[in-house]
């Protein structure tokens, strides 16, 4: 009995920091995050005012100072939602798929397309901002290649039409190397004999890659996907630095207006509202990614 | 006898302490300050750190008081840092916030102390007249806040924070050595908001990529600030100017008076510095010190920075918004307000030492010392002694601060404003009229009455 006990206490020590940590860390600070979503408070107060259900509701359609904007940062962050990852897994599959077929410099290659991922970060999003600038690079080039009508005077990230599409391909920029990375993850695990087996009998290299190989990547696909769209829905750096929501609100999306609510609406009390902002971001990450679930194993 | 002798000493000794503690300013306080004691104050301005710390040294030497100065930037990280230290007990003794907001809701949020009964009238008369009140918790700001604002729960008459930095928006700066190259006066400022769009013209004439107007519209509501409230209020008056704001759209933005200053406003489209609405407040001046535009929007607090960034301070002609030729004012007045505040945090266990502290940097003395260093304005009153504490330049900026009171515009009067007033709403329709060109006139006019409409609404 004693020597059960001592294994238990034993077991137990051994698990208790994770445990306190996941208690703390995990626990504590989404059950207090659910429950400010209930509440107003700027954060200083000692007392939460209970407000119940009005944070979701002021949100989604109550309060006509901020339910627009809200549907307009939706509206864009929708567009982020399903371009950044249709255009990742369809820059990154046949990247990956080239790549696994060379024979000469693939190391080298690889490195190369995995630069994106290693130097990415904030210092990268100043770094494509001198780029975007009117006088940058990018300019620089279409005027240099004689394709001066596409420049943009204003930069590529003050003009309201190509600012949020601009955002869009920097981040998918930025989340092709992992995305390729993985897909070459999912190649190599492909039983070569039965890519052989193909075009033994007859598959071009075209039909090899449709009927085979993609349906083979399918749940690497899921992953870039959900993977997308998580990024999609959480990440506000990029909007936050590169052009704060603007030209005139035109880049606002619901985390980067969760961020904004939370700190830059003087000392408001507006955490509530945040953390309400924050938990419908929540319910739609999942709601997306139930929905590519079964789509996925709907093409599967 | 020794038992008495004890009992004597010992009154003595809390006699000498509660001198001591009386002492700062001429308020009242409980604790003592005493030599040797060391406080700690946080700042969210990297120039204002290093220049209290020239201050402290010399308050240390003067009452044997150390103090540590620290800067925690930018807003967002010092806001965040302030509610982590206010949940685990540890903020520092003194803060400097922003001025008659920021300050009144820490205190009514429990962070800072009322010190109502500390600073008397002789303390609060060193103020600019226009700043004294500023760290005061007025009923007015309480009745206009929202139902579930911390200022419900305060009491009228508390005061948070006294002034420690003042100054006014809307104050131009142009490049002298680009308007003389544009055949333009670096010397006279020009007397009317049209020889001012003629100015920009001739110098975005002459140098098409770098003769412009840099601003940071990338903070959308800087050109809704700073330049078209300053621009309306001249052009309308006080009282029309006023009403542009209120549940009364027939006298709001859509209004004929409202769409011409929209359209006063809507001139400056061509005179933009390419790219003006992806910089930050400190992107463009920084850009105008690298010399990328002619002109310059800032604050009275903008020279410091200017200078930081290379750009001597005699380098640039600075004057306020001018008025419209046309308009109920031929002169703009910016009244200062107090920008940044000192407060004194309710767990404090040194609240003498740290009203002694803000005593000695509000005192002509150290609010010199100060703003000659940080090259920031101080709420101090420095009189005729002015120029030879803060030096020339920034000296100069005090004469936009006096005038006609008919013509000036206040940027602290915020009482006709909806409650809950976000300025970044109408911030962003003003873009979308310059430079973005996506609204004229009229439709931002429409938009704006939609928007404190909308404002007025929520507050109700």
């Amino acid at each position: 009995m004693a020597t059960r006990w001592r294994e238990w206490l034993t077991g137990w020590a051994f698990v208790f920091p994770a445990v306190a940590l996941f208690a703390v860390m995990g626990v504590y600070t989404i059950g207090s995050g659910l429950a400010l979503s209930f509440a107003s408070w700027n954060g200083f107060t000692p007392e939460w005012i209970w407000v119940g259900l009005e944070n979701y509701a002021d949100l989604l359609w109550a309060d006509p100072s901020l339910a627009p904007g809200v549907r307009r940062a939706a509206w864009n962050t929708l567009q982020v939602c399903v371009a950044v990852p249709l255009l990742t897994v369809l820059i990154s599959l046949p990247l990956a798929v080239t790549l696994n077929s060379v024979r000469r410099l693939r190391g080298l290659l690889r490195s190369v397309y995995f630069l994106p991922y290693v130097t990415t970060g904030i210092a990268t999003y100043y770094a494509w901002r001198y780029l975007l600038e009117p006088e940058g690079s990018i300019n620089l080039m279409l005027r240099s290649a004689g394709l001066g009508s596409l420049a943009q005077p204003q930069g590529w990230l003050a003009n309201p039409s190509t600012a949020l599409w601009t955002l869009i391909l920097i981040l998918v920029w930025s989340a092709v190397p992992t995305a390729t990375l993985l897909y070459l993850t999912g190649l190599q695990a492909i039983d070569p004999s039965m890519v052989e087996a193909a075009r033994i009998d007859g598959a071009a290299p075209r039909q090899v890659l449709r009927r085979i190989i993609v349906p083979l990547l399918t749940p690497m696909t899921a992953g870039i996907v959900l993977l997308g769209v998580r990024d999609s829905l959480h990440g506000f750096q990029i909007f936050l630095i590169m052009t704060n929501g603007g030209p005139g609100g035109h880049t606002n999306v619901l985390a980067l207006e969760t961020y904004e609510l939370a700190f830059f609406k003087g000392l408001a009390p507006t955490l509530g509202l945040s953390s309400a902002l924050g938990w419908l971001l929540f319910v739609g990450a999942v709601l997306l990614t139930l929905a590519n679930a079964r789509l996925l194993r709907r093409v599967r | 006898m020794t038992s008495v002798k004890a009992r004597i000493l010992s009154l003595a000794a809390v006699a000498t302490l509660v001198a001591a503690g009386c002492s700062t300013g001429g308020g009242q306080t409980s604790e003592p300050a005493a030599s040797g004691q060391s406080i700690s104050m946080w700042t969210f301005k990297q120039s204002h750190a290093t220049a209290l710390q020239k201050a402290a040294e010399q308050f240390t030497a003067q009452t044997g008081i150390s103090v540590k100065v620290e800067a925690v930037t930018p807003d967002d990280v010092f806001k965040s840092k302030i509610q982590s230290a206010a949940q685990t007990g540890d903020l520092p003794d003194v803060l400097e916030a922003h001025a008659a907001g920021e300050d009144l809701e820490l205190g009514a949020s429990g962070l800072l102390a009322d010190i109502s009964g500390d600073v008397n009238d002789a303390w609060k008369g060193r103020f600019l007249p226009s700043t004294q009140n500023a760290g005061v918790l007025d009923q007015g700001r309480i009745d206009r806040a929202a139902a579930d604002s911390p200022f419900k729960q305060a009491k009228a008459g508390s005061m948070y924070a006294v002034p420690f930095t003042a100054g006014a928006f809307g104050i131009v700066y142009a490049n002298k050595e680009k308007l003389q190259a544009a055949g333009l006066s670096p010397d006279t400022p020009p007397a009317s908001w049209e020889e001012f769009v003629a100015a920009l013209k001739t110098s975005t004439e002459k140098d098409p990529q770098a003769g412009g107007l840099s601003l940071g519209l990338k903070v959308s509501q800087v050109g809704f600030n700073w330049v078209y409230q300053p621009l309306a209020h001249a052009y309308l008056g006080k009282e029309k100017f006023q009403g542009l704001f209120g549940k009364d759209t027939t006298a709001g933005f859509g209004s004929p008076d409202g769409v011409k200053t929209l359209d006063l406003y809507a001139q400056l489209t061509p005179y933009w510095m390419p790219g003006a609405t992806t910089l930050g407040i400190d992107e463009a001046d920084i850009a105008f010190a690298q010399g990328k535009s002619a002109y310059n929007v800032g604050g009275t607090f903008t020279l410091a920075f200017l200078a930081q960034n290379g750009m001597s301070p005699d380098k640039v002609l600075t004057f306020p918004i001018p008025p419209s030729a046309s308009g109920a004012h031929k002169d703009i007045v910016m009244a200062p307000l107090a920008l940044t505040s000192l407060g004194v945090t309710s767990t404090s266990k040194n609240r003498a030492a740290a009203l002694k502290w803000i005593d000695y940097v509000t005192s002509p003395a150290g609010a010199g010392l100060v703003a000659k260093e940080s090259l920031d304005l101080p709420a101090t009153d420095l009189g005729a002694e002015a120029a030879t504490l803060m030096g020339p330049e920034l000296a100069a900026l005090q004469k936009y601060f006096t005038g006609d009171p008919a013509s000036t515009y206040d940027a602290g009067d915020t009482t006709f404003f909806p409650g809950g007033y976000d300025q970044v709403k109408p911030g962003d329709a003003v873009v979308r009229l310059s430079p973005l060109k996506e609204l004229d006139p009229a439709q931002a006019g429409k938009e704006l009455d939609a928007i404190f409409g909308a404002m007025w609404k929520s507050a109700e």
